[in-house]
């Protein structure tokens, strides 16, 4: 799929188009905001049935049960959200949000460098505040991404970010916060345009895994050495061994979660993390015992093998996270990552645990995952005020309708491009009535 | 060459002295001979139903003279006493392609331009997968090696066919005589061979599995309109070669059960009964297998155990697998069983050794010896229409038969000599001494235990050197002669070297020990050998227990098909997707699969099921308008016009996504062709009648639908300027190709119509207009026969499509994608189009940009008739939530947004007056739900087709369990297996490529990918 890009790109000559209007970012918390009388939504597992949520210079100052607390409401700026529910701002882990535009166009895309050792490669400073992508996530309550490169083996550092901001600098929230190792596989999906059911063994599968060995090793040794000459590449690397930056292991399949994760053990990173996990639920255990938390990707995925559960995928995250793993969601596509909440109500449909349970996985558990949960992630004092206000359960489409969002305590404009282009419509239709 | 040819006939004609060819010149005295031979005292088996006592077979020159108990031997015969032993008819393998030219495969890479005419530059038809010129008997050479090897096996005559494109041309019979070639061919044109399957060309058209059934449909219609009086400039060899094929026996290759019937199907449209090769599979579908009346070519090559040892390796064998290794022995035996006239061929094996082990093995899993027999020798003769010349063993044959040690069925039996044409080739040595037994060896002071066993003339010595370990030696016997070679330490290196004689019951000579010394040795005769025991599985005589067949052949299958029952569904809030909207604890009544009543209070009539719906949703069944699902091609695309294939013709029943769609409420959907060209091919409407067979799936009396698409995949904006070659590459080029396509079909309708519209007298006499399959299903769409579902994103491509069907009188009935359809929503209300479109789907293409959520409920704002669809196999089964996203983004009402996915696709599908919506007197296609059916909580607890249960989650929840425990079962059988030492293979993962819309472009797109 990513080689697709490549060849897409090689063909085509297609411009990115000039960009539409996205909305203006504002500017920051003037006034205190109280908001009253909701139902809040921890992020921690908790519900206050009648709330209130305050936030003062981008800080959440003050949450509790509207009911038993009585507050001087005279210096807020009130929002009376009764019969609506807050949450905490949504987390979009493992993403090419503000890389990639348009999948297909290979001018709107710049998410993967040439090479397969590119720790230096940072999306932080390609990240487009412009991307006509980004309206849409926070219109659902997506308030954060992780902002990652793709490519193979070593694919770059990542760098999580604000949906806000008028530029990257201004939207970034935390930089360069993981190297991303996208373990190899050790067999290639069938050409069934060839007739092939059958996988192919991948004849680099050793050869990657000896190139990565001796490239961790060589990071470590200059991380502790005092190399003469910088090496770009060598240099991005040190932080994982200060535990400055975390390691996400890409892996799907349970011998190479397994080997990905071995590895990077080995190598002396001090923090893992594994992403993908399709078969995760064949080695719990072992990801248990090594206490490797996981982002799953693809809740909505139709099952891979025949004899597998229809729910499989529906379920696994919360098979994950009742043998006591850390799990967070993450989403294919960038183009559908706006119903990363709806994975999350699918968990609570089929999985078997609580709508609480399965709001973590996209709130506090991500941002735990993350290493931002000293500051986002719930409804808390002293946090961020990333903020989601929705009128109904925002896990179901049915309920889910984002009033208002708050980043850093700015209440932000959610309405984009598509919203602009509906009014424009109704009210077209509408006169013709 | 030639000489080198010259040189190898006269050789091979000294070397065959029964053959000889009168009018070829002989270098030297010319040797011709009595070619007599008389085989008295054997057991004959004449045919299979016939075998004779201590009967004589008389054979001259190649053919049989006589056969019976009291033949009169005349002077100068050879005559050879075979008291013991048996003769049979040699095998007929119906299917090989022995002594035919090699096919390369055509492949063309991605960075290819198209090909779209053909290669060859003679006067051919124009697709190089009709081959229908290629006659195998002048292609035919004698493969001296290959034709040993096969009669080591017993087979003396094979059928050859050139494997190679759709239409294969013709099959030649012939013996597996070392020659003359002129005298080896048994009938020169004895079958035409069909595949679904282009080979060797390079062609783009066809390159699915409809365009390969829509060629030979058309091939068939062209052939008949080449020699009416229309035609009358055109030499077509191909037509004409075609032609002169279909009086042949015409034999079709299939790879799966689902092909074979389509093959059968497409026979029945041209009154072709085709004698079917199979692959094996036959047992999952025997009931269709049987209707079919099609004999059948039947391999008897069985799946090697899986390597289980490892249990996640083991997860990725599926349950179809495994038991199609535990069935696939019984295949024959269930043929047979129910009738079917069959032949084995070895075909599929990779070693023809392998042959009658498997088909001892068939019959061991239950097909008798007679029916194996006749499967091997009558059968396949008489499908081809020489059983008056093999096949048995009747005055006038030829003299292909075998002499044998015993039963040719029992494994211990040894084929001695194979004779073919009256020559004699020999397998075994029959006068072979037998040295079977047990000998005390002694050398230089060593004395062993050693045993020879084995079948007399390929004998093998085996050494015990202590209690637990035996050495097999390699051993050489000649005559009386005998070497062994043997390492009886393996950790020291060197082998002990005997050579020695047989001196009276025992053997002595002199050999060599590993440090060279020369040493005497001495075998004495201890006792004949032990009969070993027969191994618990696999070889016992009885057929091993066997675990039940299900419908489809994968997981969740059903063992015996769920029915239609009455059932009341009482206190649910039922959605009825009519007029009364959303009624409160209600009941529903369904009989005769029918919604038979809808009301409150409602009893239950005897016998009914009432199922407790309090608390719960009641919907229709979801209807998918546009789906890929339950199929084995989408993306025919190699033309810009391909109305002439059909997604009918590649419907796969087997398709697990069925089950999942079911699982999600999902009852009914389209079945799409792709977009990879202007005017695609014909959708399949089908129901998910789980475990039914593909024609049991269609919905009947439908209309007939077919699929355009516009944009950038019929432009093919995404491939790289190499290809850009196929007219049309841009939106002005796509509208040409839609008016010149009616143009054309308009111009072709009023032919016909003209001369359906003559008199009966008239029409005898006048010329039928050549039938175009693709123009047909165009002339439908002018005369409203046929609904258009046209692919579509941006506007002024959605604009000029309803502009062009404006012009040419008809109406788009839908357009599916539509992502842009909000912006021209008001003149799609005014032609009548209506659209079904995606909740959410955008930007993963340069024509989706502006694709927004509110399409759906803005389009119905403007009275365009919109339905969700899904064109993926996931999202289809939650097409209630991808609904409920036009209440999230632009408040539409829960009950129009149910009907997006009830009774909208039934209306734009044309079946709203039997499905969609919950009223008295239409199809019982129901889901309960536990829950809001619009919200992402909900999960169907039941689906309902045609008033039956298809799932059902508390069933589904035994079915998992039924599936570990079956799994488990085999598992184990398979383990044994493997101890007792059956070969294995290692697990490999099974892919299923999931296709959509894109697929073709996609697929072109990564082929690429893996080539750089």
């Amino acid at each position: 799929m990513k080689k697709l890009k490549y060849i897409v790109a090689a063909c085509l000559l297609i411009a990115g188009q000039a960009k539409a209007q996205v909305p203006e970012p504002v500017g920051p918390q003037e006034k205190p905001i109280l908001l009253m009388n909701g139902t809040a939504h921890i992020g921690n597992g908790q519900v206050i049935e009648n709330s209130f949520v305050t936030f003062e210079n981008g800080k959440i100052t003050n949450v509790g049960d509207a009911t038993v607390v009585r507050l001087d409401m005279t210096k807020f700026e009130v929002i009376n959200i009764a019969g609506k529910h807050v949450y905490p701002g949504l987390i979009l882990p493992n993403t090419t949000l503000g890389l990639e535009d348009i999948s297909a166009v290979r001018a709107s895309i710049d998410s993967e460098e040439v090479g397969d050792l590119n720790p230096h490669v940072r999306s932080l400073v390609a990240y487009n505040t412009d991307s006509e992508v980004i309206a849409t996530l926070r219109y659902n309550g997506i308030l954060l991404a992780q902002s990652t490169p793709q490519g193979d083996l070593v694919t770059g550092t990542s760098s999580i970010m604000m949906l806000e901001g008028w530029n990257w600098e201004d939207a970034q929230y935390k930089a360069d916060d993981a190297i991303h190792l996208n373990w190899p596989t050790k067999t290639f999906s069938p050409r069934w345009w060839m007739g092939e059911t059958e996988p192919r063994k991948n004849p680099n599968y050793q050869s990657s895994i000896d190139k990565l060995e001796k490239f961790f090793a060589d990071a470590k040794a200059y991380s502790e050495g005092q190399p003469a000459v910088t090496n770009l590449r060598l240099e991005a690397m040190k932080g994982l061994f200060t535990g400055a930056q975390k390691l996400f292991v890409h892996a799907d399949r349970r011998v190479e979660i397994m080997e990905g994760i071995q590895f990077a053990k080995a190598s002396g990173a001090t923090s893992i993390v594994l992403v993908g996990g399709t078969d995760a639920g064949n080695c719990i255990d072992f990801l248990k015992d090594n206490n490797i938390p996981v982002l799953l990707t693809d809740v909505h995925r139709i099952p891979g093998r025949e004899d597998e559960d229809y729910d499989l995928a529906y379920k696994l995250p919360a098979i994950l996270s009742n043998a006591g793993i850390k799990v967070g969601l993450t989403y294919e596509t960038l183009h559908g990552s706006r119903n990363l909440p709806f994975t999350a109500g699918t968990v609570a449909a089929y999985g078997g645990i609580s709508k609480e349970e399965a709001l973590k996985m996209i709130t506090s558990n991500t941002a735990q995952i993350l290493g931002i949960d000293g500051t986002t992630g719930t409804l808390e004092n002293g946090k961020d005020a990333n903020i989601v206000v929705s009128e109904g359960d925002i896990l179901d489409m049915r309920t889910s309708k984002v009033t208002s969002a708050f980043i850093m305590g700015k209440g932000i404009i959610l309405d984009g491009k598509q919203q602009m282009l509906y009014d424009r419509f109704k009210r077209k239709y509408e006169s013709q009535k | 060459m030639k000489r080198l040819i010259l040189l190898f006939m006269g050789v091979s004609m000294v070397l065959s002295p029964a053959l000889a060819q009168e009018n070829f010149p002989v270098n030297g005295a010319q040797d011709k001979r009595l070619n007599i031979y008389a085989f008295t005292n054997a057991t004959v088996v004449v045919d299979y139903q016939t075998t004779l006592a201590n009967a004589t077979l008389l054979v001259k020159d190649g053919f049989v003279e006589a056969v019976g108990a009291s033949v009169a031997i005349p002077k100068g015969a050879i005559v050879t006493d075979l008291g013991g032993k048996f003769i049979y008819p040699s095998i007929v393998d119906p299917y090989t392609s022995y002594g035919m030219p090699e096919v390369k495969r055509g492949r063309r890479s991605f960075m290819d331009p198209p090909q779209l005419d053909s290669d060859r530059k003679e006067a051919y038809g124009w697709n190089d997968a009709i081959k229908a010129d290629f006659d195998g008997a002048s292609e035919f050479t004698i493969d001296a090696k290959t034709a040993e090897k096969w009669r080591k096996q017993g087979f003396g005559t094979v059928l050859a066919f050139r494997p190679d494109g759709i239409v294969r041309g013709s099959a030649t019979l012939v013996t597996l005589s070392d020659g003359p070639v002129n005298e080896v061919i048994v009938k020169e044109r004895a079958a035409a061979n069909y595949a679904f399957d282009k080979g060797s060309s390079t062609q783009n058209y066809p390159n699915s599995i409809m365009g390969y059934v829509a060629l030979l449909r058309q091939t068939h219609y062209d052939a008949q309109w080449y020699t009416s009086p229309l035609n009358k400039v055109q030499t077509n060899v191909s037509l004409e070669a075609f032609n002169a094929l279909q009086s042949l026996p015409q034999i079709f290759e299939t790879d799966n059960k689902l092909r074979l019937l389509l093959a059968d199907k497409v026979g029945d449209e041209f009154g072709v009964q085709y004698i079917i090769k199979g692959s094996g599979d036959e047992y999952q579908r025997i009931n269709e297998v049987k209707a079919t009346q099609a004999p059948l070519i039947i391999p008897v090559n069985y799946p090697a155990a899986y390597d289980v040892d490892d249990p996640y390796d083991a997860l990725n064998v599926s349950l179809s697998q495994l038991k199609h290794w535990e069935l696939a022995p019984a295949n024959a035996a269930t043929v047979a069983k129910n009738g079917i006239t069959f032949a084995f061929t070895a075909s599929d094996l990779k070693d023809p050794a392998d042959f009658l082990p498997n088909v001892r093995k068939a019959i061991q899993y239950g097909l008798s010896e007679q029916e194996a027999l006749k499967a091997i020798t009558y059968t396949p003769a008489s499908l081809l229409k020489a059983a008056d010349k093999v096949g048995s063993l009747k005055k006038g044959m030829l003299a292909n038969f075998l002499i044998t040690s015993g039963n040719l069925f029992d494994e211990k039996t040894s084929i001695y000599e194979n004779w073919v044409q009256g020559d004699k080739f020999e397998v075994t040595d029959m006068n072979a001494p037998d040295y079977a037994g047990s000998y005390q060896l002694n050398y230089g002071g060593n004395s062993f235990t050693m045993e020879i066993s084995g079948k007399a003339g390929s004998q093998k010595a085996k050494v015990k050197v202590n209690d637990s370990t035996s050495v097999d030696a390699k051993t050489t016997i000649d005559g009386q002669n005998i070497s062994l070679s043997f390492q009886p330490d393996k950790k020291k290196d060197g082998n002990i070297r005997l050579a020695g004689w047989l001196n009276g019951k025992n053997f002595k000579g002199d050999g060599q020990v590993e440090n060279g010394d020369w040493i005497k040795w001495t075998a004495t005769y201890q006792s004949a050998l032990e009969e070993k025991e027969k191994k618990e599985d696999g070889d016992s005589d009885k057929a091993p227990g066997l675990g039940k067949i299900m419908y489809p052949f994968v997981a969740f299958g059903n063992e015996e098909l769920p029915t239609a029952k009455t059932y009341l569904i009482k206190g649910a809030t039922v959605w009825t997707s009519e007029d009364a909207g959303k009624l409160e604890s209600t009941d529903v009544l369904v009989q005769n699969g029918k919604i038979a009543q809808v009301g409150k209070g409602l009893s239950a009539p005897a016998g009914a099921v009432t199922i407790d719906g309090a608390g719960k949703h009641l919907t229709p069944g979801i209807i998918d308008e546009h789906t890929h699902i339950a199929l084995s091609g989408v993306n025919e695309g190699s033309e810009a016009v391909t109305s002439e294939v059909r997604q009918e013709d590649a419907i796969d029943s087997e398709d697990s996504d069925i089950y999942r769609q079911l699982a999600g409420g999902v009852v009914a959907a389209q079945l799409l062709h792709g977009s990879a060209n202007p005017i695609g091919g014909q959708s399949a409407l089908i129901k998910f009648r789980w475990g039914a067979a593909p024609q049991d799936l269609l919905i009947k009396g439908a209309d007939k639908y077919i699929k355009f698409a516009l944009g950038e995949n019929v432009k093919q904006s995404n491939r790289p300027p190499t290809s850009n070659i196929r007219f049309p590459q841009t939106r002005m080029g796509v509208e040409q190709v839609m008016a010149d396509a009616f143009t054309r079909a308009g111009e072709y309708d009023k032919e016909w119509k003209a001369y359906n519209g003559l008199s009966a007298k008239a029409k005898a006499t006048a010329v039928k207009p050549r039938k175009d399959l693709e123009l047909d299903a165009l002339a439908e769409i002018l005369n409203k026969q046929r609904f258009v579902t046209c692919h579509s994103y941006v506007q002024p491509e959605i604009n000029m499509m309803m502009k062009v069907a404006e012009r040419f009188n008809f109406r788009v009935n839908t357009f599916t994608h539509i992502l842009e359809g909000y912006k021209v929503a008001d003149k799609m209300a005014e032609h009548g189009a209506g659209g079904g479109t995606f909740a959410d789907w955008w930007q993963y293409k340069y024509e989706v940009r502006e694709a927004i959520p509110y399409n759906a409920a803005l389009m119905t704002m403007a009275g365009v008739t919109v339905a969700i669809n899904s064109d993926d196999a996931e999202m289809a089964r939650r097409l209630n939530q991808e609904a409920a996203k036009s209440i999230k983004y632009a408040d539409m009402g829960e009950i129009e947004a149910m009907k997006m996915v009830t009774i909208n696709p039934a209306k734009l599908l044309h079946l709203d007056s039997r499905m969609g919506s919950i009223k008295v007197g239409k199809d019982a296609d129901l889901v309960l739900w536990n829950d809001h059916p619009l919200s992402i909580y909900a999960k169907p607890e039941k689906t309902m087709v045609d008033g039956i249960v298809y799932f059902d989650i508390e069933k589904d929840a035994q079915m998992r369990d039924a599936v570990q425990d079956e799994r488990a079962r085999i598992i184990a059988k398979m383990k044994s297996a493997k101890a007792s030492g059956a070969a294995t293979q290692k697990p490999s993962r099974q892919y299923k490529h999931r296709w959509d819309c894109e697929d073709e472009y996609l697929g072109d797109i990564i082929k690429a990918s893996q080539e750089d």
